[in-house]
């Protein structure tokens, strides 16, 4: 086979347009995507093999102009300028034509291969707007191809086009932008001056001075370097003047106001809109969801029911899913000859791995939840309704769409706190998510609080948790910025998209995703957690121990006790050994050692391995539990997990609520500890964190615990 | 007058961008410039920021990135009906 020609594309546009939606059609790829602004922070690629090329897309974070704003918006532009690929595609809302097009103006003037991908064509149609693409594409100079994402049209137009670019057999005109005559005078002159440095030879000089002229921090120190820059500079300064006294504003104003003079021309020659005489859907939403009284009502009630739903719709699941690992157990364990081996299957796999598996519905539940507000468009309206609590706290009403997401994961959420401008703001925000109760917490509320609160109680006392998480992590966020990373606050400017309904495929899909991705945790990660903690707590073997069993056995068959007495006494002195094993054990040595620390807390050593083992990944605790607690009962299989805990003397209702606290609170997974890693750039401060949440997470479980003591 | 100082139904245009570099560069880019037509459309529950609508788009800033936008008063349409009628007058508690 000939070798494939190979073409790199860029997705570029503004945010929300659509990009990442086209990447994962175009590419079968699953990138997140979100009805809001900003939530593509990273690039991405993918690759399609079209008509014998192989076309390598790139999804890029979307960015309102070609002057970076916010940290993720210079990835963009970076990648336009050095990675140079062979054709931009300027993918456009075409509902929202006019900010759109004023990207492609400054697309322009980079001279770059540019491609407009017109999207949302769908919308364009109902809308009844109807926009003149020939025309159009005379005016931008490069072609127009219509897309819908989400209906998947237009995608072999879009591909054709983009290898017909590559290939020269269509060329982009690259139509000039002409500016008022003060920017084009001083544009013309910087450009002169600018081509006589020799090290900057190559570049676009044109563009280069319009950047100066708009005060652009990145081209400017760039050419700071040369010196050349001691006549750019007085230029500079010549043109701001001139363009005060001829149009009595800035360059950088000025500017801008030419593009949009051009996109608006453009606009009126080639747009037909319907005249919007009534309120739309959206309008009637917002009336009530951002209504001043009924506001903030409104988001409680949403939040409120997205853990209600995943309680109380989840319950009956997970109870089903219960009972077919406890049959799987029973009717496994008599058909194990081997002690050894019925131990690692019932007591390990099956009561470690099934008892994480178990809440598969209600981690669905959630994500599907969470999904469905980032995908109508509440998301943006929620930090809208939010900010000035946020503010507050010195936070910000971006911080919020983190944050809702760190309710899923606190991975993805630490990533998206890149749309935070300011480092302090971010650092604050980071900060907070991992007070977020991520979903992988959910499975230990979920068995505490169904194990020990009746159930009408029991999603209240959730909620109760994940609201002292978001407390816990509000009054963090406000000690640090009120302390260390003290800071003018963010500015807050924020589009609303319209409102759009989540498709009926991407909610399953997304559903399917989640369950996959859980249960391959519980294959992988967790499997692995629970076999450590199987082995850890059955080995070291004592042979003494070995021996009094044998020796108490001899004793009671000895005895003259009838029948029914002498095997209740052997299921005793059995049991007994089992437990005393378990101290013996590795597990039991380490547990004993870190008991002291957690007595005050209402943990006894066993809770305390599991709060170790939870550092792996929350479910884990919960997988440990199961392991530890179902060694040594006679009745393990019978009643799953919950029956095992209620039944236990180490438990109660006040250690229940402690432990939920705690591990509400403490240390994040070791993965989490790395992300945070990686976005503050150093250890320290981590570390710091991590001694800080310990001490947060007893205290505050110190205190539950007394409080319910007493109140029992 | 200043944006912030607007009230709740008002519309005007944008006479001049003022606010700080990185802000006003955003908001220009935003498609807020000179000449802009604006309606104001509502305020947080808690009273900031602001919600404004233009050229068919939703724009949400703080009260004080507002301070830094200038406009001219436009006068209310004559047959200009609050955007949703009866809706919006049932869930304006304020004005009864
Ligand atoms: N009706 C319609 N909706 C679309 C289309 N393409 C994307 N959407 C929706 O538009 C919203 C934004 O899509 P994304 O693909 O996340 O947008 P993006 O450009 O990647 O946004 P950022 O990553 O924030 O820059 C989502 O709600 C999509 O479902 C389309 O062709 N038609
Ligand atoms: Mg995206």
């Amino acid at each position: 086979m000939a070798a494939m020609k190979e073409i790199r594309v860029a997705l570029t546009g503004n945010p929300n347009a659509g990009k990442s939606s086209l990447f994962n059609v175009l590419t079968g790829s699953h990138q997140r995507v979100g009805n809001f602004p900003g939530v593509t922070i990273e690039k991405h690629e993918g690759y399609i093999d079209y008509k014998d090329v192989r076309i390598t897309v790139v999804d890029l974070p979307g960015t309102y102009s070609l002057t970076p704003y916010s940290p993720e918006e210079i990835v963009t532009r970076r990648y336009i300028i050095d990675e140079k690929p062979d054709v931009v595609v300027n993918v456009i809302d075409g509902t929202n034509l006019e900010r759109n097009l004023l990207l492609t103006a400054q697309l322009m003037e980079m001279e770059v291969e540019l491609l407009v991908a017109l999207n949302m064509i769908d919308e364009v149609e109902d809308k009844g707007i109807s926009i003149d693409t020939d025309q159009l594409e005379k005016l931008l100079g490069c072609h127009i191809v219509p897309t819908s994402a989400r209906r998947k049209q237009g995608l072999d137009d879009l591909l054709d086009h983009i290898v017909s670019i590559s290939d020269g057999h269509i060329e982009v005109r690259k139509n000039k932008m002409t500016f008022s005559p003060v920017i084009e005078a001083a544009a013309g002159k910087i450009s002169e001056l600018l081509g006589r440095e020799r090290e900057l030879e190559s570049a676009n000089h044109r563009w280069m001075a319009i950047k100066l002229l708009e005060s652009d921090r990145e081209v400017y120190s760039r050419v700071k370097q040369y010196p050349v820059w001691v006549k750019v500079e007085l230029a500079l300064q010549e043109a701001i003047m001139e363009c005060q006294r001829l149009n009595s504003t800035d360059p950088e104003a000025l500017i801008t106001e030419d593009r949009y003079a051009f996109v608006r021309g453009a606009m009126q020659e080639c747009v037909r809109q319907p005249r919007a005489s009534r309120a739309s859907v959206s309008d009637y939403i917002d009336m009530v969801v951002l209504n001043r009284v009924l506001g903030l009502p409104v988001f409680f009630v949403v939040v409120w029911a997205i853990f209600q739903l995943t309680f109380t719709l989840g319950a009956p699941l997970m109870e089903g899913l219960a009972f077919l690992f406890s049959l799987l157990a029973r009717s496994l364990g008599p058909m194990l000859p081997n002690a050894l081996l019925r131990s690692i299957l019932v007591d390990g796999v099956i009561a470690g791995v099934g008892s994480v598996v178990v809440y598969l519905p209600n981690i669905v539940l959630l994500f599907i939840g969470l999904s469905f507000l980032e995908a109508s468009g509440y998301m943006a309206r929620a930090a809208f309704v939010i900010d000035k609590v946020m503010h507050r706290f010195g936070l910000h009403g971006k911080s919020f769409i983190p944050m809702v997401t760190g309710f899923g994961c606190s991975i993805p959420a630490i990533m998206a706190t890149r749309t935070l401008k300011s480092r302090s703001d971010r650092l604050a925000t980071i900060m907070t998510i991992p007070f977020m109760s991520c979903g992988a917490k959910l499975p230990v509320y979920v068995l505490l609080a169904g194990a020990f609160f009746p159930p009408a109680m029991a999603a209240n006392v959730m909620f109760g948790i994940y609201f002292l998480g978001i407390v816990v992590g509000l009054w963090t966020a406000w000690m640090l910025k009120s302390t260390v990373l003290k800071s003018d606050s963010e500015p807050f400017v924020m589009e609303l998209p319209p409102y759009r309904w989540p498709t009926f495929a991407s909610v399953v899909f997304q559903a399917r995703m989640k369950a996959l991705m859980y249960l391959k945790k519980a294959g992988t990660l967790i499997l692995l957690a629970v076999m450590a903690i199987w082995a850890a707590s059955n080995f070291p073997h004592s042979r003494d121990l070995d021996a009094r069993l044998e020796r108490e056995k001899m004793r009671i068959e000895a005895s003259a006790d009838s029948p029914a007495l002498k095997s209740a006494e052997l299921l005793r002195v059995n049991s007994k050994a089992q437990a005393d094993q378990l101290e013996y054990s590795v597990a039991g040595r380490i547990g004993k050692i870190i008991e002291p620390l957690i007595r005050p807390i209402g943990f006894d050593w066993r809770i305390g391995i599991s709060l170790v083992t939870g550092v792996v990944s929350k479910e884990v605790v919960v997988s440990t539990l199961g392991t530890i607690f179902s060694i040594g009962r006679s009745d393990s299989a019978a009643g799953g997990l919950t029956s095992i805990l209620r039944s236990d003397p180490g438990f109660s209702m006040a250690t229940a609520l402690s432990l939920m606290v705690f591990v509400l609170l403490y240390i994040p997974c070791i993965a989490t500890l790395g992300v945070m890693k990686k976005e503050i750039g150093s250890w320290r401060p981590v570390l710091l964190y991590t001694g800080y949440v310990l001490a947060i997470a007893w205290s505050a479980s110190f205190i539950t615990y007394r409080i319910a003591l007493l109140i029992r | 007058m200043k944006l912030s100082e607007l009230k709740e139904g008002d519309r005007a245009e944008v006479t001049s961008v003022g606010a700080e570099a990185p802000v006003r560069r955003r908001l220009m880019d935003m498609g807020l410039i000179r000449g802009t037509e604006l309606e104001v459309l509502r305020f947080a529950p808690l009273g900031d920021p602001i919600e404004i609508g233009y050229k068919g788009l939703l724009l949400t800033m703080r009260l004080k990135e507002a301070e830094g936008i200038t406009v001219k008063k436009l006068p209310v349409l004559e047959n200009q009906e609050p955007a949703g009628g009866t809706l919006s007058r049932i869930l304006n508690f304020r004005r009864g």
